[in-house]
């Protein structure tokens, strides 16, 4: 009896001992929905990872608050009090530039699992434990001209861009702007407030350009005025496309949403080995299943950072970051790996446009549409507004 | 001559809302003398009544504005004899911080309870439109429109035409005389404050329609509001309609002429602060 002890004993010990016990802090806007699905999906992975055995992860959740005034202190009870090495985190591109100081102050492993905005690459270029998983701002702009290049080829010919004013809408809107009309596209750029829910005016005076496309880039709570008020003034656009960060609640039950096309990373209908296990675990976990691709985003972060410390054999976040910038796994998006951004500003970026994919609101949910081969629908174009 | 027709035309509309939201802050400057900056956030209130019975139950939101208007009448009442009666004497640098901390806490706790994202009610009507002379406008807005009229034709019959209403606004002229002719000066009050918090309460539904239901929905419309009720005189009641018209039409027409006037929306209504001050400090000069 005392020898199957000693056996226990030693067998426990020697466990503990191949296990690598990883205290990761999460930074992250959970009263949002984006924010709320990307920790579902990164305690999806932890718990995953924890199941191998080989890895302990332990999470310490902050709230971020979606603002910069919030999300530093955080960090830094983050680092200080709960002293962790690894952050997880970053998704509001305001709140990640805002962080970039004290992120360089404390050193953690930082993995980025939104920021699209150049200015963050900038922010982070000089610092080695910035590993952005998000594709860029760059890459967002260029999956879109791709489909307006396929708009185009359809038929399209006007496209009218109303822009909120705020640094989100308005940061590039020329270059964009350029871009198209170098597709040979004829454009006409309006400006408005994001929340005033007064568009009526605006699109009444665009009813004389006559758009094919109607392109909007604001916020969730333009979704409903400009798609309530663009058949209000019979503007009868070919195509009505919204670039918010995130869409009202609801708004796929509301059946003014329907033809309304954007773009996203991921939808539950994504038809990968990868995506078709997420969509179970998380189901089963979670009794439903989201269409917000934080959420798988979240989920190939704690599964990544527990293959690259299974690897690494340890918990020091330098040898784990050696090994993440490794890394090579099939994930919900598609095949991820770390290389240097396109700009050379930061070195370890992970995906790019070859993500994401166009939607279309048909019939009370979202369904690629495009690219051709990832299409679960075709194009309804043109749309009927 | 079809685009100042149709500019007009959207101006007046949104001027529904815009006289309903003031109204409420009206009666709650000019009666209980008190500048509510949780208004927007009675409206926000109602803006989630409307949206938690359509989920829930799936009521029509036109179906609610009632049960909307009673509940935020009750929350203004009870809100009015926690809250707005204590500091009545104090100076208004301290009831302003009050109703002020009101607003954010009532923010913050639908933040909590809902979180920061937007929902949206979808009635059938959403998208209906009316066509009319090569014009056209939206069943809603339209719709918003005539109840805020109704709604504030009632609301100046009764201060206008009722004992009762007459005696709101003796107390808004004078806050001691009706006391000596047996007017219950409290009582007076606590209608008025309730009534301000049920015309917000109606507002919010409107605007789950018109616009969404989220935790910051009423403030763009209670920054409206101030500016209606400063060039309307603050407390005149009978001014809110045409400032809320004025403000409106100059919105529409800012937006629709000036290039990129989109952007300029906003700043109508600062511009209109500035102005009516500006003329009123000249005139008593």
């Amino acid at each position: 009896m005392k020898k199957l002890w000693v056996v226990l004993v030693t067998l426990l010990a020697g466990l503990s001992l191949a296990q690598t016990t990883l205290r990761v802090g999460v930074l992250l806007p959970i009263s949002t929905v984006a924010g709320k699905a990307a920790l579902n999906g990164v305690q999806l992975g932890a718990e995953q990872v924890n199941a191998s055995g080989k890895v302990r992860m332990e999470l310490v959740v902050v709230d971020d608050g979606n603002a910069p005034a919030t999300a530093v202190p955080a960090l830094t009870k983050l680092m200080t009090v709960d002293r962790v090495d690894i952050v997880i985190g970053g998704l509001a591109s305001g709140v990640t530039f805002a962080l970039s100081g004290p992120v360089k102050q404390y050193q953690p492993l930082f993995l980025c699992i939104g920021a699209a905005s150049s200015v963050v690459e900038q922010a982070f270029s000089d610092y080695g434990r910035f590993f952005h998983y998000h594709p860029w701002d760059y890459h967002n702009v260029a999956a879109a001209l791709e489909f307006f290049k396929y708009l185009y080829d359809n038929g399209a010919r006007r496209v009218a861009i109303l822009y909120e004013d705020g640094p989100f809408g308005s940061a590039g809107i020329q270059t964009y702007r350029q871009q198209l009309e170098r597709q040979g596209y004829t454009v006409q750029a309006e400006p408005f407030k994001s929340g005033s829910g007064s568009f009526t005016a605006i699109l009444t005076r665009l009813k004389a350009f006559r758009p094919d496309i109607l392109y909007w880039i604001g916020y969730d709570v333009d979704a409903l005025p400009i798609a309530a008020q663009t058949r209000q003034v019979g503007l009868e656009p070919k195509l009505i496309y919204g670039a918010p960060p995130a869409w009202p609640v609801g708004f796929e039950k509301n059946s003014l949403s329907n033809d309304i096309a954007g773009m996203t990373a991921w939808l539950p209908s994504v038809a990968n080995a990868e995506s078709r296990r997420f969509v179970t675990l998380y189901r089963r976990k979670f009794g439903e299943v989201t269409d917000e691709y934080m959420a798988p985003m979240g989920y190939v972060i704690a599964l990544s950072l527990g293959r690259a410390a299974e690897a690494a054999g340890s918990s020091d976040k330098d040898r784990i970051a050696a090994e993440l910038a490794k890394v090579q796994m099939d994930t919900p998006f598609g095949p991820l790996s770390f290389k240097p951004s396109d700009t050379g500003r930061t070195r370890y970026q992970g995906f790019n446009q070859s993500i994401w994919l166009q939607f279309q609101y048909l019939e009370g949910s979202r369904r690629p549409v495009f690219p051709p081969n990832r299409a679960a629908r075709p194009l309804r174009f043109p749309g009927n507004y | 001559m079809e685009l100042l027709l149709q500019t007009l035309i959207n101006g007046v509309l949104a001027a529904g809302i815009y006289a309903l939201v003031a109204s409420g802050l009206a009666l709650a400057v000019g009666v209980v003398g008190i500048v509510n900056f949780a208004h927007g956030e009675f409206t926000m209130l109602g803006a989630f009544i409307a949206y938690l019975l359509f989920v829930g139950s799936g009521l029509d939101p036109l179906v609610s504005l009632g049960l909307a208007a009673l509940v935020l009448f009750l929350v203004g009442s009870l809100t009015y004899y926690g809250l707005i009666r204590p500091v009545l004497g104090a100076p208004e640098l301290n009831q302003m911080l009050l109703t002020f901390g009101l607003s954010v806490a009532l923010q913050n706790l639908a933040l909590l309870l809902f979180g920061a994202n937007t929902r949206v009610v979808s009635p059938p009507y959403q998208g209906s439109t009316i066509h009319l002379l090569g014009l056209s406008f939206g069943v809603v807005p339209f719709a918003s429109f005539v109840l805020s009229v109704v709604l504030l034709g009632g609301l100046y019959w009764f201060l206008g035409r009722t004992r009762l209403g007459l005696a709101v606004r003796a107390v808004a002229q004078n806050r001691l005389a009706p006391g000596l002719l047996g007017i219950e000066k409290e009582r007076i009050y606590l209608l008025a404050f309730g009534l301000s918090a049920a015309l917000a309460g109606v507002a919010g539904v409107m605007l789950s329609v018109i616009l969404y239901a989220s935790p910051t929905v009423g403030f763009a419309y209670t920054l409206k509001a101030f500016a209606i009720i400063v060039m309307a005189g603050l407390g005149n009641l009978g001014g809110v309609v045409p400032a809320a018209v004025a403000l409106a039409l100059a919105e529409a027409l800012v937006s629709t002429y000036l290039p990129g006037g989109g952007g300029w929306v906003e700043a109508v209504f600062f511009l209109v602060i500035f102005a009516t001050l500006t003329w009123r400090s000249w005139r008593a000069a």
